[in-house]
């Protein structure tokens, strides 16, 4: 199954061989290549590269062109001010004080740095056609907020109908974004609302639901899916934004996930998140993240949800992170080995290993899920049974099953982080992969001749 | 009308964001007076400013406070009360000059560096303003440099940091680490829509609220004299 399918089945609680993971890269990609987000941001041949690298690291079912929630509104005029690690920020709003769009300039294809992304999306099609592209357009509202200011919370109240017409001339926008992104070949076209955290259910429902519920319904015309993102805290709208009809919803971690879950299901609308993007994923730890995934994962469950980070993701998120998380979706045994650490780890202490190794023999520790139940371990022990075989009494073999509690002991003693690995006189020199047996042989060779046992 | 009569009005007129006579909003009150007229007329009855504060507009914040971090009103609802509580405040700004009303203490905020956003720090100013702090707003885009000049000028000021984007949070970490580096009893809140509990732990910070009422019950509990 591709990752394209994936998605696609899981937008539709279709039956999927596992949960589709969306890593939200946008200026993280230029942290991936090297690059400052002002020049990663303006240019489709680093887009390209930095969605590239992170579909090679992250292995994804999908991954949106860009992230950048300002591109509309510096075609339309707004003035942005750029920074090296962030995605650059309106700092005008030429509607500001006075709300006529006929005062903004035409919204065309060429206009600022759409063709940049526009470029991103017909070159990363071809380059990665299993993946699923999500194509990202600033929603309506937020959208609106950049063209007219902050003002615009109380013009909702003092001038509602002016706000209306604005709105209505965004929705306009977002159409016609969403039908370029789509004929660039995009699979999905991300409505990124963040804005609508900040007014209640009535506003939402009077100024947001009408264009939103309009746009979801050209981009299913247009014969590609819809998803409507929203970052903050937005409990009160989640149900508003179900009604508007698109195919998915995804929330960050201010939002509990089994309460968007709940309502999402019963409206027939898939979900995603909410994996929390600064205190697990930029500043946790590998088994920090690998924990939060798997809670986040069981949370969701395996029907209608796509794992993703709450938001964009913070730019220079270390790599082995987000690795990890594509290692906790796609690796069943490590999930495995996840929860039997997580349920028990923490009260079995280290085996106490003096005297453990001897000068006559080399130790050979397999540490495995269960040889018998985990296939990968099951071929490690045997692959290593068997190269250790010819050197007789030389050579030690010992399996620990992390099912039980000599396991785990052995496993903390040892200071090993993965299943299967083999550890040979407590240095670990095979970990996941099975290696051919001629490396696992001169591995052996190698440590009996450091003993001079040849 | 009776003093205590007069002193409600004004609360409900800011709770409601009734600013003025001339306002349209909310439309059940269209063609009555406002937050501005109620404070005028209390000030001419004789009415203490000090108590027109505290018993008028703060109860008006205290009240939007209150159902801002029970999620029943938002951003629009609490603009238009902080808009009545300014005109409120017109009138009384003489009083503070005079220094016949006295505030509650020195709140230093601002947009940690490469966030331009800048609404919930104006919501958080507005609210810690009704509640009778003095606040020293140094904008949005804020370096660490620029909360430790303030604070030199305003010596025991609380920091309030506030970031929007989840990219920028790790520039609040920075300034966080300065502030404490240069003094670690300065008291520091953080806030904005991405931020948590774990975060505000996890850098040091003092304080963390999810929304602006929560930060003026912290900072009541922390500086309370009673």
């Amino acid at each position: 199954m591709t990752g394209k399918e994936r998605i696609r089945k899981a937008f539709s609680f279709e039956e999927t061989d596992r949960i589709p993971w969306v890593p939200f890269v946008g200026v993280h990609g230029g942290y991936l290549t090297g690059e400052n987000a002002e020049n990663y941001l303006k240019s489709s041949k680093c887009i390209v590269n930095g969605v590239s690298k992170a579909i090679e690291l992250y292995k994804p079912d999908g991954i949106p062109v860009c992230f950048d929630l300002q591109a509309e509104a510096e075609a339309l005029g707004c003035r942005l001010k750029w920074a090296a690690d962030n995605p650059p920020a309106v700092v005008s709003h030429p509607l500001e004080g006075n709300m006529d769009t006929g005062l903004l300039p035409e919204f065309t294809k060429e206009a600022g740095r759409i063709p940049v992304f526009m470029e991103a999306s017909r070159v990363l099609r071809k380059k990665h056609p299993g993946i699923a592209l999500y194509g990202l357009i600033t929603g309506p509202f937020t959208l609106a907020l950049h063209l007219a200011g902050t003002n615009i919370f109380m013009q909702m109240m003092e001038s509602p109908d002016e706000v209306i017409e604005l709105m209505e001339y965004c929705k306009d926008i977002t159409k016609k974004m969403a039908s370029w992104y789509i004929r660039e070949g995009c699979d999905v076209i991300a409505v990124v609302d963040p804005m609508t955290s900040q007014i209640d259910p009535v506003s939402f429902e009077s100024f947001v639901s009408p264009p939103a519920i309009e746009l979801f319904e050209h981009i299913r015309q247009e014969e590609a899916l819809g998803s409507f993102f929203v970052c903050g805290f937005a409990q009160q709208n989640i149900e508003a934004m179900c009604r508007c009809k698109p195919d998915n919803i995804s929330i960050d971690e201010n939002i509990p996930l089994s309460y968007v879950k709940e309502i999402a299901k019963e409206l027939k609308v898939s979900f995603g998140g909410n994996l929390k993007l600064t205190s697990v994923l930029s500043m946790g730890s590998v088994r920090d993240v690998e924990l939060h995934t798997l809670e986040t994962v069981e949370q969701g469950g395996d029907s209608g949800f796509i794992l993703a980070p709450g938001c964009d993701l913070v730019m220079d998120t270390p790599a082995d992170n987000l690795i990890a998380v594509g290692r906790v979706v796609s690796d069943t045994y490590h999930r495995e080995f996840l929860k039997t650490l997580d349920s028990a780890g923490s009260s079995i202490e280290a085996s106490d290993l003096s005297g453990y190794w001897k000068d006559d023999k080399l130790i050979i520790d397999i540490i495995t899920l269960d040889s018998s139940s985990c296939a990968p371990c099951q071929y490690m022990v045997e692959a290593v049974k068997l190269a250790a075989e010819k050197y007789g009494d030389l050579a030690i073999c010992n399996e620990y099953s992390i099912k039980t509690r000599d396991g785990i002991s052995m496993m903390k003693a040892l200071g090993v982080k993965n299943v299967p690995v083999t550890v040979m006189d407590g240095e670990v020199r095979f970990i996941s992969q099975i290696p051919p047996s001629s490396q696992i042989d001169s591995a052996i060779r190698e440590k009996l001749a450091a003993k001079n046992l040849l | 009308m009776e003093h205590n009569e007069i002193l409600e009005k004004i609360a409900y007129c800011i709770e409601f964001g009734k600013i003025d006579r001339n306002s349209p909003f909310p439309p059940n009150m269209k063609g009555q007076d406002g937050a501005g007229e109620y404070t005028r007329q209390a000030l001419e009855k004789g009415i203490k400013a000090r108590d027109v504060l505290n018993h008028g507009l703060m109860q008006g914040m205290d009240r939007v406070g209150r159902k801002f971090r029970d999620n029943k009103i938002f951003v629009p609802q609490v603009l238009m009360s902080a808009k009545a509580m300014n005109s409120s405040m017109e009138h009384l700004m003489p009083y503070f000059t005079s220094g016949e009303i006295r505030s509650r203490g020195k709140f230093i905020i601002g947009t940690v560096m490469g966030d331009l956003h800048d609404i919930g720090k104006n919501l958080v100013s507005m609210i810690l303003k009704g509640n009778g702090w003095e606040v020293i707003d140094l904008g949005i885009d804020v370096g660490s440099d620029k909360f430790l000049e303030a604070l030199e000028e305003h010596p025991g000021s609380v920091v309030g940091l506030s970031a929007l984007l989840t990219t920028t949070m790790a520039n609040m970490k920075e300034t966080v680490e300065k502030i404490k580096g240069n003094n670690r009893d300065t008291c520091v809140a953080i806030g904005g829509a991405p931020v948590t509990q774990e975060f505000c732990e996890k850098i040091g910070a003092d304080i963390y609220s999810p929304d602006p009422q929560g930060l003026v019950d912290h900072l009541d509990q922390r500086f309370s004299t009673g």
